[in-house]
């Protein structure tokens, strides 16, 4: 056991010097290299954090919903603890990029929050998913838990789309999604050296996702395995 | 045809319960009542303002009332470990989901029928006539919130503190039906029909019959330890 | 009808309440359930019944195991727990019309109101079942399980609230059961009474089967293995 961990822990550590490696580099590119934003100017470099930690988020959220899927078919403890070291971390991930959006918004919009339907759609996503590990540690019974919280992952990800719809149509003040405009590629309305910023950013963030996955993850399964040795110890 | 009769066999008894004891009726039109007058006095509405706010105002209302019907959902089950009873019976888990949606449902819709006329009254509100269409757009709201506010009452049932945990779950994804609802009735109460807000009667209808599917699939898993 | 169990464990938390259970049974046979408090016998019952999944090993009755959606099986077990599974506020009949339906046995009204006489509970059929004592309510229980006919029938402690009466309605219930190729296993700690009755014995100790024989007059290895959990013999 102790010779199949070393490996596992050292490739984890080279995730992790990579995810470091990667950030940092996309944070000297975008703070640095890239040319500040035309109207916006050197405040619009937070989209190098903003963007790349909610798109690690929803990532993270399809995690929650896979693992909870996974976990109510197969009944294996490993995808509770995937669905449940996602949701942490996507918690995380929102709560970052809703304290970075309010710092991007200040200056931009002249306030720290406005309701917008991304930002509204953002602070939903943390309200559901906070309730999901709320559930958790609020039911007693652990099989009873991770049934529960499975059921709330998969519902709560179906709910996300229809949840976007209804905020977007509710009203709309987000300035439009500026690098998928539809009809013109995206290299056209952005300067190259923002996108590779980004690029590298987003890079970055992913490896540090499965970095903190990984460690989450791990923890759970130490978790178990130490369940495992007192009921052992127990009867 | 079996999940129907299943179905319909649960909902009987709910309601022969519910008769007998009134008890979730009777608290769910007090408190429907009592939060118009709360309402009342805190916003203090000039009678032009009212008109905008009222699809607000009763929504809020709903959503309390129904959160509070939702947390006794299961109370006869509780007494006796009867939903013990009903999980060691062959019965279709989908059926007791729908009779716990409809028992909801039923006792919401009662509820909305004799809440909606009175804010009407309280708010001197002339438009009566538009009280049909009000409450064709109320009910798929209700019914979403009962479809989606069954399986979280289920799986709230053995958590601690399950009464505050059950709206801090389900609001934050009932959101849809709030913002569709409250369109669609902002429309009918402006215009006299839907307008504009037809996708919006589009969403709601979507995620009823999302939700209900769902439920009476995965309800197998939702209720089993 | 046979039921096999196999490696059968449930933990709860860190502690084992069951530990790998190995038993066989068959069509006739009436099973005592042995133990002292805690032992792990209701939680045995609930496996049997399929109320709680086990931690490992498994439960095959005629090859199936409880699974979701494995009606048919459900069908085929019944569990009498004395006061409990009744709703207090349907009247006696209206509590057996519900669970007949529920189980789809058909039965004409003549038939229900006879099998109330057999159990004595004929006058008192519209009664609320909130009024009745705790002995009529497990009356009635007996009444229930005799409409809905399983075939496997469990029983936690029938005999706490039974007068004299009730307990030979209760044993002639069991003794045609079993004679019609039903399985009983009966938990109780009324040990003087179920051992005249049971055809097998079983005993619980802290979660482990330490006892599993076909009973014999006299006994001798009873006596010892009883003995060892109760050193004062039982009542």
């Amino acid at each position: 056991m102790a010779q199949a961990a070393k490996p596992i822990r050292k490739s984890r550590g080279v995730l992790g010097a990579l995810a470091l490696t990667a950030i940092a580099i996309g944070l000297y590119w975008g703070l640095v290299i890239a040319p500040p934003d035309a109207y916006q100017g050197e405040v619009q470099r937070i989209m190098y954090l903003h963007l790349p930690s909610i798109l690690t988020a929803y990532l993270s959220y399809f995690l929650v919903f896979v693992g909870s899927g996974m976990y109510l078919w197969k009944r294996e403890k490993r995808d509770d603890i995937l669905a449940h070291s996602a949701a942490e971390i996507g918690v995380l991930f929102t709560a970052l990029t809703i304290i970075a959006g309010s710092i991007w918004g200040r200056p931009t919009w002249g306030v720290w929050w406005t309701w917008d339907a991304r930002l509204t759609l953002t602070a939903i996503l943390l309200l559901i998913y906070t309730g999901y590990l709320m559930l958790r540690s609020l039911i007693e019974d652990e099989s009873r838990a991770a049934s529960a919280a499975a059921v709330l992952g998969i519902i709560g990800f179906l709910d996300i789309p229809l949840i976007h719809m209804s905020v977007y149509w509710w009203r709309t003040l987000h300035q439009p999604p500026s690098i998928l405009q539809p009809n013109k590629p995206p290299w056209e309305n952005v300067h190259p050296s923002m996108l590779t910023a980004l690029a590298i950013s987003f890079a970055g963030f992913l490896l540090l996702y499965f970095y903190l996955l990984s460690l989450r993850y791990r923890l759970g399964e130490m978790r178990e395995k130490i369940k495992a040795r007192r009921l052992e110890r127990g009867v | 045809m079996s999940l129907l009769s299943e179905t319909f066999l649960l909902l009987r008894k709910d309601l022969l319960l519910e008769l007998r004891r009134r008890d979730s009726l009777l608290t769910m039109f007090f408190f429907g009542t009592l939060l118009l007058f709360v309402f009342h006095f805190s916003f203090d509405l000039p009678p032009d303002k009212v008109a905008e706010m009222t699809p607000a105002l009763l929504w809020l209302a709903f959503l309390f009332t129904g959160t509070l019907g939702l947390a006794q959902l299961f109370n006869a089950e509780r007494e006796n470990h009867c939903l013990d009873a009903l999980l060691l019976s062959p019965l279709d888990r989908g059926a007791l989901f729908l009779a716990k949606t409809s028992f909801n449902l039923i006792l919401m819709v009662l509820v909305e029928i004799v809440v909606i006329p009175l804010f009407w009254i309280l708010f001197n509100l002339n438009s009566w006539n538009l009280l049909p269409q009000l409450f064709l757009v109320t009910f798929l709201g209700t019914v979403g919130f009962c479809v989606l506010g069954t399986i979280m009452a289920a799986i709230t049932l053995k958590a601690r503190a399950r009464e505050l945990l059950l709206p801090l779950i389900l609001f934050p994804l009932m959101i849809p039906i709030i913002l569709a609802t409250i369109r669609c009735m902002e429309n009918v109460l402006r215009t006299g029909e839907l307008g504009d807000a037809l996708p919006w009667l589009r969403l709601l209808l979507g995620f009823d019959v999302i939700f209900l599917t769902l439920g009476v699939l995965i309800f197998d898993w939702v209720i089993e330890s | 009808m046979r039921l096999s169990i196999d490696k059968l464990s449930k933990a709860y938390g860190f502690l084992w309440a069951l530990r790998d259970i190995h038993l066989e049974l068959q069509s006739g046979q009436l099973v005592a359930l042995l133990g002292p408090n805690g032992a792990g016998k209701t939680t045995l019952l609930k496996l049997f019944a399929g109320l709680i999944l086990p931690t490992a090993g498994s439960i095959q009755l005629d090859g199936a195991t409880f699974a979701p959606g494995a009606l048919d099986l459900r069908r085929k077990v019944g569990l009498l727990s004395p006061a409990d599974h009744l709703y207090e506020n349907l009247t006696v009949s209206e509590n057996l019309r519900f669970f007949a339906s529920l189980y789809r046995r058909r039965h004409s009204p003549a038939a229900l109101v006879q099998t109330l006489e057999s159990v004595n509970l004929g006058p008192r059929r519209d009664d609320y079942v909130a009024n009745l004592s705790s002995g009529m309510k497990c009356r009635l229980s007996i009444a229930k399980w005799q409409l809905l006919q399983p075939e496997l029938l469990l029983l936690d402690e029938p005999y706490g609230v039974l007068d004299g009466s009730g307990v030979d309605l209760l044993e002639g219930f069991l003794r045609a059961h079993c004679a019609g190729g039903g399985v009983v296993i009966m938990a109780s700690h009324h040990v003087s009474r179920v051992l005249q009755l049971c055809s097998h014995a079983l005993i619980l100790h802290q979660g482990r089967l330490t006892f599993n024989e076909a009973k014999q007059q006299p006994w001798p290895s009873f006596d010892r293995a009883f003995s060892e959990f109760l050193p004062h013999g039982g009542s």
